[in-house]
């Protein structure tokens, strides 16, 4: 990994790298005031639909707008092929993992992947055992965390398979961008990613209960409006034409679930759930939540309803899974893995550990189950003192940690205070799968807005990018 | 539909109706106020005002001195105030994102800019010419709500539970004001108004923006037996009560027709109509004018209650 | 040997309730020591209920009512055949892996006391069925006694009565799992000799050989033909024969007798 980050629109000597030609040419047609003010007709636009998401830890109720980069980040459709190659194996194969890990077992059966680490784990859910979801599918809706540090070098950072959430931000960043600069789009061929509300239905609809007559009802169910979330909830519910209720719109009786309307009960088939695991439903995981529904997993155990995505499906994304999925992806498919995972320290083992201990400086430490850049060291921006924080957690519990070396993100130009400037990115592609495995060509590019920042979290300073495939 | 959308469409036009009622309450009482010549003529005028928006218990209990700019504070700014206008617009803004994608994006942007708008406002820059200025724009927000509403929203079972929030609301606003201050409106002995009815008449009348049109429908100087008609049974008076109820009876037959079910909700707006239909001012006076509006408060409850049993709101 | 049950419970659901919904595991299946002949639950909402198979094999109810009475009654009666294996249950089919019944839980925190003396002992092959009678002898006299070391002195109130089966069970769990055995949880009815009928715990535990076997550190035997097993889980809170949302207090036993058929 070289000192100098890999710029997605500048080739090492300086010049253009193709994809971004016309962008390029583009941008210095515009008149010094006409990015200032596309900046600030996006802001507008968006608070004014309210897509705002709520910051942890600050005051309840207060919304906060992701900052929204007026320059978009394009990937060539040859990139962009590999990269969905890369990324449909990956789910493929985890989700071949999640069968097999709440059936037989037979990665743990042969050694592959350490038993301990799958049957000890929180993520583990034992309540979904020998449970049978619709084709097979645990995670339907899934997003992988993906950096680049070269014109070749894609590696995944994370899946995330339990309830990954920004789609909406790709929507609604394309949507701005169409908005205000139409003539952009005149010259590229971008591949839309506006299809995604209507093959999320599909992908719904494909993994409903057997025995339905008609078309199946389909419901997204929110933990409400202080969620941070929520807006997104709204509007994938409305934007693929399905209810959108909270746990108290829906009841089980007879062992199906239905949901309360003006004219009474009507049955529910398919629910995109926003509700994490231990509040989806009181009589089976958490009693005290009171945002779930009492009887849900019953109701989806008895196969009367599908849960989209399965409970237990975050024993797959797990941190210290992580470093199996290489190996997961063999045992399954009998493929090398396409896409490369980030080297990673196993601090249970005493020479890595003592190894990070040694180069906490140059490492990354995440929290096994941490999210959002939360419970995370990075060694390069970190003082005296978190380091030696996190030098105490570590030694206090290993398995707590995973290490990495820092990763030098590609940059991509953004517009900053002083004009375009490069900061580094990520970018999340979403995968929907159920009848078939689909990837909407585009993602949600997250970009560091601070001055050499690698941490593109929105609760961390970080803004969002309309990221363009083109097509052939 | 769910149950509890169309609880928030109800209680969404509710809270906006009430802001506006607000607002303009506040109006009233502002303007006499300026205009009362009185030693301590000010603070009576507001005082008053807030009885007849029946926020003056609470108002008392945290504040000494009734004065513009504490009154102010209490009804427009304060979110202990459950009915200030703050609390109005926040709720219905609460409301409005939980039915978001029942909404059209005109009603949305209108309640969420207005939302953002309002939460930017510093209450002590608003003063003088500032605070008509917000009262006006305050009664902007719910036309501009109204607007979206009758303009662009699909003519379904939505919209009716958007329609009865707004005049079951409108509906006891009006019915209130004219109860806190029934007793200026009574026959006397002398059926010409002093000085004090004449104050408390205009009151009246601006507090539910009748002032004006009034001169239109009955060419003459205010009178008792006039307002209360013109309040009350006036099915052109857009806040009469007779014209909320027959909006209100309207449309609990759509949903009717929607439906293709009667439902206890029929029942209780039936009940409420039946309080008008070929009533006259002298027999309103002769049965008791307080006795009348009580009675016709607590039937327009009821229809709040029967919504909720008949279409699920929880 | 034939044997007769009926049980009834109370179930305190509250006042002014809009639906309630229980989830219920309190129907035994046939196995290698026990064939149901006759199997009913009688209690409201108990006809449309669901039925289905959970993630550890039992067979589980989900019942629903709308607008229920303050207190439901639920009465199960039931003639279930046993024999006498000595304990071993053995493989079921769609059994679930018992590498599975390793995992701790919080109710199955292994006790020093007791797991101390048998680190070091050998616990593969002919081994195991040894190593497994010494535990369970161990665990019923630790917790026969109170004396559960110190980990559980802050309960540790002197009480007179013999502490419930779930603690026997929990213990003897806990410690085969610390010994990397997989052991799990077993409701059921016992007959028994003495004394009025309860809601009885056991434990079964692993062995490569003969599969699962049955232990009872309450009653410190195996199992015998006067055991019914009900539901088997990871401990106690897994296999909880009435769960109900909403609930006030746990059910009451309003009536138990479990008695050899004529």
């Amino acid at each position: 990994m070289s000192a100098t980050p890999f710029d997605e629109m500048h080739n090492a000597d300086g010049s253009i790298r193709d994809p971004y030609l016309i962008l390029e040419e583009w941008l210095k047609d515009q008149p010094p005031q006409a990015l200032g003010l596309m900046s600030a007709d996006a802001e507008s636009l968006f608070r004014r639909l309210g897509i705002t998401f709520a910051v942890y830890g600050s005051n309840e109720g207060t919304e906060k707008l992701i900052p929204f980069d007026i320059i978009p980040r394009i990937i060539s459709a040859l990139e962009w092929r590999r990269l969905s190659k890369g990324i449909e194996q990956r789910v493929r194969a985890l989700n071949a993992f999640l069968y097999d890990i709440y059936h037989r077992q037979e990665i743990l059966k042969a050694g592959r992947v350490p038993e301990k680490l799958i049957l000890n784990n929180s993520a583990f859910c034992p309540e979904m055992m020998g449970l049978d979801p619709a084709r097979g599918v645990y995670s339907h809706i899934i997003g992988v965390d993906i950096v680049r540090t070269g014109p070749d070098d894609f590696y995944v950072l994370e899946d995330n398979l339990r309830t990954p959430s920004g789609v909406s931000y790709m929507l609604e960043n394309r949507e701005a961008m169409l908005q205000l600069a139409p003539e952009l789009f005149q010259r590229y061929k971008v591949a839309p990613v506006e299809t995604y509300p209507e093959t999320l239905r599909r992908t719904m609809e494909s993994v409903a209960p057997g025995g339905i007559h008609g078309a199946p009802n389909l419901v997204v169910l929110t933990p409400g409006i202080y969620n941070s979330a929520y807006f997104e909830h709204s509007f994938l519910a409305d934007q693929m034409g399905a209810m959108l209720c909270e746990g108290q719109d829906l009841f089980v009786e007879g062992g199906k679930v239905f949901m309360r309307t003006t004219t009474g009960p009507e049955r529910v088939d398919v629910i995109y759930r926003r509700i994490d695991d231990d509040f989806l439903d009181p009589l089976t995981f958490r009693p005290d939540s009171m945002l779930g529904v009492p009887g849900l997993f019953d109701a989806y155990r008895a196969g009367n309803v599908t849960l989209v995505n399965a409970p237990g499906t975050g024993i797959a994304d797990d941190k210290a899974v992580y470093v199996y999925v290489p190996e997961i992806i063999e045992f399954y498919l009998g493929e090398k893995a396409l896409l490369k995972n980030v080297p990673t320290y196993n601090c249970t083992n005493a020479d890595e550990r003592a190894y990070v201990l040694e180069h906490l400086e140059e490492l990354v430490v995440k929290e096994v189950h941490g999210s959002g850049g939360y419970g995370m060291l990075v060694g390069p921006a970190s003082t005296k003192a978190q380091r030696e924080e996190f030098r105490k957690k570590i030694l206090a519990r290993p398995d707590n940690y995973i290490v990495q070396p820092t990763l030098a993100l590609s940059t991509c130009p953004t517009f900053v205070d002083r004009g375009i400037a490069p900061r580094h990115v990520d970018l999340r592609p979403y995968v929907l799968v159920g009848d078939d495995v689909r990837i909407t060509p585009g993602g949600l590019t997250r970009v560091a807005l601070k001055k050499g920042s690698l941490v593109v979290n929105s609760s961390q300073g970080g803004g969002t990018k309309d990221t363009w495939v083109l097509e052939d | 539909m769910l149950g509890r959308t169309a609880q928030n469409l109800f209680w969404l036009s509710r809270y906006i109706e009430r802001a506006e009622n607000m607002a303009r309450m506040f109006e009233v009482g502002y303007r006499m106020s300026l205009t009362s010549r009185r030693e301590g003529g000010a603070s009576e005028h507001l005082i008053s005002m807030m009885q007849a928006a029946e926020v003056d218990e609470g108002f008392d209990a945290k504040y000494k001195l009734a004065d513009v700019k504490s009154v102010a504070d209490y009804m427009i700014f304060d979110e202990a105030n459950p009915s200030s206008v703050k609390s109005c617009l926040l709720a219905a803004r609460t409301n409005a994102r939980s039915v978001r994608t029942a909404l059209t994006t005109e009603m949305w942007e209108s309640i969420n800019a207005a939302w953002l708008e309002f939460a930017a406002i510093r209450p002590r820059d608003i003063s003088g010419a500032k605070l008509q200025e917000l009262l006006f724009w305050i009664k902007q927000v719910s036309h501009r709500y109204r607007g979206a509403l009758l303009s662009t929203f699909l003519r379904d079972d939505g919209y009716a539970f958007s329609q009865l929030g707004n005049f079951v609301e409108r509906a006891d606003n009006t019915a209130r004001i004219l109860d806190m201050k029934y007793y200026v409106l009574l026959p006397r002995a002398t059926m010409v108004g002093g000085e004090v009815d004449i104050a408390q008449w205009t009151m009246i009348l601006r507090a539910a923006s009748a002032h004006r049109s009034y001169r239109h429908v009955y060419h003459d100087r205010y009178k008792a037996w006039n307002i209360a008609d013109y309040l009350i049974l006036r099915p052109e008076m857009p806040r009469s009560l007779a014209f909320c109820v027959d909006w209100i009876n309207r449309t609990v037959h759509m949903l009717e027709d929607i439906y293709g079910t009667r439902t206890g909700a029929h029942d209780a707006v039936d009940a409420v109509a039946e309080l008008l239909e070929g009533n006259s001012v002298d027999r309103i006076f002769e049965y008791g004018l307080h006795e009348f509006l009580t009675e016709f408060i607590n039937c327009n409850n009821r229809i709040t209650d029967a919504l909720a049993e008949s279409y699920n709101f929880y | 040997m034939q044997i007769a049950i009926r049980h009834r419970l109370s179930l305190a659901i509250g006042t002014g309730i809009a639906r309630a919904v229980q989830h219920l595991l309190l129907t035994p299946r046939t196995g290698p020591t026990q064939t149901v002949r006759e199997w009913s639950i009688d209690m409201p909402g108990f006809e449309a209920a669901a039925s289905f198979v959970d993630a550890f094999g039992n067979r589980a109810h989900l019942v629903s009512q709308t607008r229920p009475e303050a207190e439901l009654t639920i009465a199960v009666a039931g003639i279930v055949d046993t024999i006498d294996r000595n304990g071993v249950i053995g493989r079921l089919p769609g059994d679930i892996p018992p590498a599975l019944y390793r995992r701790p839980t919080a109710l199955t925190k292994p006790v020093g006391a007791i797991t101390g003396r048998f680190r070091t002992v050998p616990k593969d092959g002919q081994d195991r069925i040894a190593l497994l009678h010494a535990l369970m002898a161990r665990v019923s006299e630790v917790v026969g006694n109170g004396e559960q070391g110190q980990e559980q002195d802050g309960q540790g109130q002197a009480k007179a009565a013999r502490p419930p089966a779930a603690d026997f069970a929990h213990a003897f769990i806990g410690a085969a799992r610390a010994l990397e055995i997989p052991a799990r949880y077993v409701t059921g009815y016992v007959l028994a000799d003495d004394g009025p009928a309860t809601f009885h715990a056991w434990a079964e535990a692993w062995d490569d050989g003969l599969g699962w076997i049955g232990f009872d550190p309450g009653l410190a035997v195996c199992p015998t033909d006067r055991h019914v097993r009900v539901a088997v889980g990871l401990d106690a809170v897994s296999t909880i024969p009435v769960r109900s949302v909403p609930v006030v207090g746990e059910p009451l036993v309003l009536a138990m007798s479990v008695e050899a058929a004529q």
